[in-house]
């Protein structure tokens, strides 16, 4: 079954084009890969996935169901939830109030302007067990700001995972960490996958992160797809070796 | 257990300081300045749903105050004492629909536009008084607006504010412990993730707007009856000034720290201005020093105490 299917999709920023006719598909159950250099156009395109900003031509169907130009609070409410570049955070909470405002959400207690914020027993479970599962339980109590930048990375995918995604997106999952981080890092998207049945997409410079737990890889240079395959598939490729000469190594 | 007892503490001493001058013998002045307190103290409150706790900065809430005391004092003036009630019952639904138009027309753009379209729109409306005479009585406002028998007397209108700002001021702070009040400090903070985490920051902010303008709308119904006497003034930008000044004296921070700004600065406006012409003058620079000296406000002051203490108490934050 598919759950992400993109046709065509172009977008551009005055001459720039950031997507040129970018088609592809994601299955359900698959961890997918997208690289390209600085620049190429991979947030972008989750700007476009997750409704923030609409795209020029094309079309983006989720489940079979087209949703161009759906805004992003309905996208996340039917399971297309992202993680960000730079952690997006309510930074002078703390851990377990960056949970519990996504638990509210999830469980449509938003509006409810008269009972106390933290009556629900419900969404306590639900934030508690989140932060068990992504190793957060000790920091729960530690403002977003005091927390190293990995347990930032880490919490804003955990506000993610709140909203119980189908399909996850994470734009660059390990920037700025240490190798030791990342390597963690790697696991726990494994691991995350696996356990929440989850669709991943994920956007990624660290190439043994890539290569590692990746089941498809595409290559995105300036705004076009240039290659699609597995790990071997990708690391042959004469375009992709080309786009990356000199930029980096493979 | 004790967190609840704590959340306890603020309004013992509202009771104690409000409610008390019920029983303030012959302190005719004092119940009239506490008249103009909670009322002028339920405004900033109000204000404050928008500027503290949401992030947004309305520079035209003096429209809803404006709107709320124009509703109820021509409706008594027209109609009769009997009307000051019934008048009083329709300020909120009229100011309801009237900031869903103008809420919907200015959360649309960005902070600065939004700031600078509420202004634009609280001058309008003062603008429109002034020169609506058939309607307003223009500059000359509206004088000796009756009430009905049961509300007449200081004592007896300060009791009537009393229960009605104290019943706002209660559904007010269960907001601001609600899980709809944590959605707008998430907004205040990041309004991107608030996006994310699947919820409409407009739709929320909207509804912010409304209850915040809603009750500063009855704030100004109630001040209508204080004397009977209204002016275009509570629709000029000075008085939207003023509130955000008290709101930061207080310290915004807080959900009553509006209240205790207000307090001070009435009291301040009351001793200088009996004392000296240049009250307005005055009371500038001693805001001014204040800000100053207490950026947080006068709230700040008291938490940075409690904090303090905490500290020594041996008390740990974080684990
Ligand atoms: N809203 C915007 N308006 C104009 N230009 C934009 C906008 N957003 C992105 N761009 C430009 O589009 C190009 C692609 O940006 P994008 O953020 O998608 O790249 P990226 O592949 O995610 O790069 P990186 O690896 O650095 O994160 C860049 O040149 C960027 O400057
Ligand atoms: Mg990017």
């Amino acid at each position: 079954m598919t759950t992400l299917e993109i046709k065509n999709l172009s977008k551009h920023f005055g001459g720039l084009h950031v997507s040129n006719d970018i088609s592809m598909s994601i299955k359900k159950g698959e961890i997918a890969a997208i690289i390209g250099p600085n620049g190429a156009g991979k947030t972008t395109l989750f700007n476009q996935i997750t409704g923030y900003i609409s795209p020029d031509n094309g079309k983006i169907f989720y489940k079979g169901e087209e949703i161009t130009g759906s805004n992003p609070e309905k996208l996340v409410k039917t399971g297309i939830v992202r993680a960000f570049q730079v952690a997006s955070l309510f930074y002078d909470e703390t851990v377990y109030n960056n949970l519990h405002l996504a638990a509210l959400s999830y469980h449509g207690k938003n509006w409810n302007f008269f009972s106390n914020r933290h009556a629900s027993r419900d969404i306590e479970d639900h934030c508690r067990f989140i932060l068990e599962r992504l190793g957060l339980s000790k920091k729960a109590e530690v403002k977003a700001f005091e927390l190293s930048h990995g347990d930032q990375k880490v919490l804003d995918i955990a506000i993610a995972l709140t909203m119980k995604p189908t399909l996850l997106l994470l734009d660059e999952p390990t920037a700025g960490m240490s190798p030791d981080e990342r390597v963690k890092m790697t696991r726990l998207i494994k691991a995350i996958h696996e356990e929440f049945e989850l669709t991943t997409l994920f956007v990624e410079h660290d190439m043994d992160m890539v290569f590692g737990i990746a089941d498809i890889i595409r290559v995105l240079v300036r705004g076009e797809l240039i290659a699609e395959g597995n790990a071997a598939d990708i690391q042959n490729n004469p375009a992709v070796i080309e786009a990356y000469l000199g930029y980096e190594v493979l | 257990m004790m967190k609840r007892y704590k959340d306890l503490v603020p309004w013992i001493i509202y009771f104690l300081v409000f409610g008390g001058m019920l029983f303030v013998r012959g302190g005719g002045h004092y119940v009239h300045l506490a008249m103009q307190i909670i009322i002028l103290g339920l405004f900033a409150t109000s204000f404050n749903v928008l500027f503290g706790k949401t992030g947004l900065l309305s520079f035209g809430q003096a429209l809803f105050y404006g709107l709320g005391a124009y509703i109820t004092g021509m409706a008594a003036k027209s109609f009769g004492p009997d009307y000051f009630m019934w008048a009083l019952l329709a300020v909120p639904l009229v100011a309801i629909v009237v900031s869903i138009l103008l809420g919907a027309l200015s959360l649309r753009l960005s902070d600065v536009y939004f700031t600078m379209l509420t202004l634009a729109f609280a001058q309008l409306a003062w603008g429109i008084t002034i020169k609506w005479y058939g309607l307003t009585r223009g500059d000359d406002g509206i004088q000796a607006i009756p009430k009905p028998a049961l509300l007449t007397g200081n004592v007896n209108y300060y009791l009537f504010s009393f229960l009605v700002v104290t019943a706002c001021i209660y559904f007010l702070w269960r907001l601001d412990r609600s899980p709809f009040g944590s959605v707008l400090e998430g907004i205040r903070q990041n309004s991107l993730r608030v996006t994310f985490t699947g919820m409409s920051v407009f739709r929320h902010q909207l509804l912010a707007y409304v209850i915040s303008s809603s009750f500063t709308a009855i704030a100004g119904g109630l001040y209508a009856g204080i004397d009977g006497s209204i002016h275009p003034d509570m629709f000029y930008w000075t008085m939207s000034g003023s509130i955000i000044l008290m709101t930061i004296l207080g310290g915004m921070s807080g959900f009553f720290g509006p209240i205790i700004g207000v307090t001070i600065f009435v009291l301040l406006e009351d001793m200088v201005g009996r004392s000296t012409e240049y009250w307005s003058f005055v009371i500038g620079i001693i805001m001014l020093i204040m800000v100053m000296i207490f950026p947080h406000g006068i709230i700040g002051i008291a938490t940075y105490f409690g904090k303090f203490f905490a500290r020594k108490g041996g008390q740990v934050d974080n684990p």
